[in-house]
């Protein structure tokens, strides 16, 4: 059985996913039919939701991150559509439901994808006054970018049945989970106009929590049911994994060191931190 | 609901050393609790030059230096300095002098270090890339090695010099300087690994080691630094014995006189103007006492070589002056005049770091004699002594050379006194004892001219009788030894020979005729006040001892004996350190192997000798580091204004 998320993560999520809903319809073109599809899935929001609680930890606001929350969401969908690609991960199995080619069709899935990177620029640029909303386009562009997603993919494609070393691999992790999960974080932040050092915890605390969640997401493909995890079981068999290296109970003992470090990262916020420690713990935790 | 995930992340630990390896690798690529790496890497995140790199991780390789030695090596100062370190403010101020030593240190090591590798990779083509990570192994292995090797001889030889006889100390101490050792190597590896990707581009490997790699690394360094101890140990001190006094039955009274001229004197004497004292030179045994005359001239060195025995280098009261150190209650030694320790005493008196203060007990690291014989279980007194602030209640009447200031100003006292029940006694008959000192100077001979002379003779005498006064008020017939210096010849012959902004040659004749006749009436001044002290009572033996004091550099001391079982004459030359053990000797006290000096037996009388031969024992120990009392507030200031009036500082 799902573990299931924290109390207080529902109300994230509701606003979240109603914010989803208002930037991109469930009908209309094809394409936007696509983007709605993957985007509106069953989902965690763990991305979303870090945003909005960094910027709460920060002194800012839920309402006011929920745009970059929204932007950071339509960026993790867009990747996941890529991802699936047959030329790439060639995955038929998503959030619980087909890959979003496999229902629209490979044109059409990536002309969903740029369209959902697209419209997550779009969002910063309009919610946002300048020069905030310069910082957030250059931190969403640093995470899609050479040193981020897009560069975790090659390196991971690249990489595909054959031995790779350790650094690489937490390349690759970095590059596809770690982004992702450190301008989250950090965009929550610029929007209650956090300082420097607030930034700087925030970041250590998405960096080893965003490779926890990697490695937690490698154990899963070993151990999790299909049923829970949404995804193709053992997909990743033909990788170099976390689990390749640690084996499975050294990989469990790693994750939860890294959510622990994550923790630690926030001990300058003190107790207003405990909603994100939650977050850390029902990673470490998670089984879907 | 919420999910108790503490609970969930508990897996079970994995003994996998695949594992191990693994949490090494990410500490390394910065997740986990890589914050020594985060903490020196965090000038290298900007894309910066090599250079610029070096220079900030250095400087926080320094701080990272400062917080852990400073506290560590604070705590080695306490063990071996008690006296600097009082107290837990003492401890902080000390480890935050010692931590911005050690910081500024390390961070030049690392910046060196840095900068040999910056140098190494922007001469190197772009294969120099794969063999990066080896340079930056090698600068870390370096600089640990340099670390280990100079916190291992600053143990040996500034803190605790006690080698392996105090084998859970020193275990502890090289187990600490390898784990700092090991760390700051590392953090100058990981600085060195940045300095070559900025340089170079990137390196095939971010260096890291395992638990197995580090624990072996630390055992060899560990084995490494307890040979470098065990090589550089001197010779593990002995216990110090127990005392055991053959009594000859005969009790000593020493009178040191400062400022003293034989051949002024011996003139004085040959017209009779002497009595006393050519008494006591021409029925006692006179030795005199050739100095080493390098630095003679300074009163609190000459005579602690004289109390103690040993040459300054080892009593270790180098001068009047000492500095304080701001923030510390304890002081150091004055440093050796050198023209470098010139400019950084006045370095630092500038900026207010340090302060002169006067030289004191807490500065003498050899027992007086007094002391000496106080630990073999005779009663003794020492009165106005350089030194001998604080006076610690260790069983003698310590009247230190604060005493009289304090009798003066009244108050709390603040160790000026031993045992401190004295000073209420003293503090009560203090009017009386003044009278008493002003009835002993006695009237001024009227040939005496000027009125300034006249009140320098006046505050001379007056000085001396109070010593004198002090030390009859404290001793009984009891007491087995007495001691007693008296300033007041060197400050009249300072005052008006030394002090003078004119040279002597530059002088008009009269001018220099009336000043020498006011000298030699201080003279026959002091001889009348002494007369009663220099007539040893039965089983007595009075020693005086004189010292050219600051102006007849030229002129030699002398030791003169009085009394039963006493030779007479001239017996042979000595020199200042064979007073103490001669001493020593004739209370029956053995004496110690680490005196340099002799016992002059050849200054008693056969009997005595055959009678009472020379013992030894291997060494009288360190100086008693017992609290002294101190409730008042300290006479500081009062005590260098007072030793400025006299002439001894500037």
């Amino acid at each position: 059985m799902p573990i299931a998320v924290p109390v207080f993560f529902a109300a994230y999520q509701a606003n979240v996913e109603e914010a989803l809903r208002r930037v991109v319809r469930e009908s209309g073109s094809p394409v936007e039919r696509a983007m709605a599809y993957t985007l509106h899935a069953p989902s965690k929001r763990v991305r979303p939701v870090l945003t909005m609680l960094s910027a709460e930890l920060c002194g800012g606001t839920a309402e006011r991150a929920l745009a970059a929350a929204a932007a950071v969401e339509m960026v993790h969908a867009s990747s996941l559509i890529l991802d699936d690609l047959p030329s790439m991960d060639d995955a038929s199995l998503r959030r619980g439901r087909s890959a979003n080619h496999v229902v629209f069709g490979e044109a059409i899935a990536i002309l969903a994808a740029f369209g959902l990177l697209n419209h997550a620029f779009g969002t910063i640029a309009t919610a946002y006054e300048p020069p905030l909303s310069s910082r957030l386009a250059a931190l969403a562009a640093e995470a899609v970018g050479r040193d981020g997603l897009i560069d975790g993919q090659a390196a991971d494609l690249l990489a595909t049945d054959r031995d790779i070393n350790f650094d690489l691999l937490e390349r690759i992790h970095r590059g596809k989970t770690g982004a992702l999960f450190n301008a989250s974080a950090i965009a929550g932040a610029l929007t209650a106009g956090a300082d420097a050092d607030a930034i700087k915890a925030l970041s250590a605390f998405a960096k080893n929590l965003g490779l926890a969640f990697q490695v937690i997401d490698d154990l899963l493909d070993v151990e999790g049911n299909p049923s829970e995890t949404g995804k193709s079981a053992r997909k990743d068999l033909r990788k170099t994994t976390f689990v390749s290296f640690s084996g499975v109970a050294g990989a469990h003992q790693l994750a939860a060191e890294l959510c622990e470090t994550a923790d630690n990262a926030l001990a300058p916020f003190g107790r207003r931190a405990a909603r994100l420690r939650e977050l850390s713990a029902f990673i470490a935790a998670r089984t879907a | 609901m919420t999910v108790d995930g503490h609970s969930g992340r508990t897996a079970p630990p994995s003994d996998d050393a695949r594992v191990d390896e693994l949490r090494q690798r990410l500490r390394a690529l910065g997740y986990l609790d890589a914050g020594v790496d985060r903490f020196v890497l965090g000038p290298a995140r900007a894309s910066r030059r090599p250079w610029t790199i070096a220079l900030f991780a250095s400087i926080r390789v320094g701080a990272l230096a400062a917080l852990l030695l400073g506290p560590a090596a604070a705590i080695g100062v306490r063990a071996r300095m008690p006296s600097l370190v009082a107290g837990p403010r003492d401890a902080i101020v000390v480890a935050v002098y010692l931590g911005l030593f050690f910081g500024l240190a390390v961070a030049a090591s690392a910046f060196v270090a840095g900068a040999l590798v910056s140098l190494a990779a922007r001469q190197s083509d772009a294969s120099f890339a794969k063999r990066g990570d080896r340079l930056s192994r090698i600068a870390g292995v370096a600089v640990t090695l340099a670390c280990l090797t100079y916190f291992t001889l600053w143990w040996q030889t500034v803190v605790a010099n006690v080698g392996w006889s105090a084998p859970y100390w020193t275990i502890s101490a090289l187990a600490i300087a390898v784990a700092i050792g090991l760390l700051l190597g590392h953090a100058v590896t990981i600085m060195s690994s940045a300095i070559i990707v900025a340089a170079v581009g990137n390196v095939a490997r971010v260096p890291s080691m395992s638990w197995r790699t580090t624990i072996a690394a630390g055992l060899v360094a560990f084995g490494g630094a307890a040979l470098l101890l065990t090589w550089s140990a001197r010779a593990a001190p002995i216990d110090t014995p127990r005392l055991t006094v053959v009594p000859s039955g005969v009790r000593v009274r020493v009178i040191a006189i400062d400022g003293f001229d034989p051949a002024i004197f011996q003139d004085l004497a040959d017209h009779g103007r002497m009595p006393a004292l050519s008494s006591a030179f021409t029925q006692g045994a006179v030795v005199r006492i050739d100095e080493d005359r390098d630095r003679q001239d300074d009163p609190a060195r000459v005579w602690t070589t004289v109390a103690t025995g040993q040459p300054a280098e080892v009593h270790g009261v180098r001068g009047i002056e000492t500095r304080r150190i701001v923030g510390v209650s304890g002081s150091v030694p004055a440093a050796e005049e050198s023209p470098i320790a010139r400019a950084i005493r006045g370095t630092t008196d500038l900026v207010r770091l340090t302060r002169p203060a006067i030289a004191s007990g807490i500065e003498r690291r050899a027992k007086t004699f007094w002391e000496v014989v106080s630990d073999a279980g005779l009663r003794t007194a020492v009165v106005n002594w350089w030194a001998t602030w604080p006076a610690r209640s260790d069983g003698a009447v310590v009247l230190s050379d604060r005493a009289t200031l304090r009798l003066e100003h009244g108050g709390a006292l603040d160790a000026e006194i031993a045992p401190s029940s004295l000073y209420q006694t003293l503090r009560e008959r203090w009017p009386a004892l003044k009278q008493q000192a002003v009835e002993m100077a006695g009237p001024l001979p009227s040939v005496i001219s000027g009125d300034d002379r006249r009140a320098l003779l006046r505050r001379s005498a007056e000085l001396d009788a109070m010593q004198l006064t002090l030390a009859s008020a404290v001793s009984t017939a009891n007491t087995d030894l007495t001691a007693v210096y008296l300033p007041g010849l060197d400050i009249t012959q300072y005052a008006l020979l030394g002090s003078s902004t004119t040279p002597l040659d530059a002088l008009a004749a009269s001018d220099l005729a009336g000043r020498l006749a006011a000298l030699r009436e201080y003279y026959a001044m002091l001889d009348r006040m002494l007369a009663p002290s220099l007539a040893p009572a039965a089983g007595e033996i009075v020693i005086v001892v004189t010292e050219p004091g600051r102006v007849s550099a030229r002129t030699g001391a002398r030791m003169a004996l009085l009394g039963a079982n006493v030779s007479r004459g001239t017996i042979g030359d000595s020199d200042s350190t064979s007073v103490a053990p001669t001493i020593l000797h004739v209370l029956g006290v053995p004496i110690s192997r680490e005196l340099p000096g002799r016992a002059r037996l050849d200054l008693f009388d056969g009997e005595f000798a055959r009678r009472y031969p020379v013992r030894f024992v291997s060494t009288y120990g360190e100086p008693s580091r017992s609290n002294a009392v101190s409730e008042g507030t300290p006479l500081d200031r009062e005590m260098i204004d007072r030793l400025r009036s006299l002439g001894y500082v500037r």
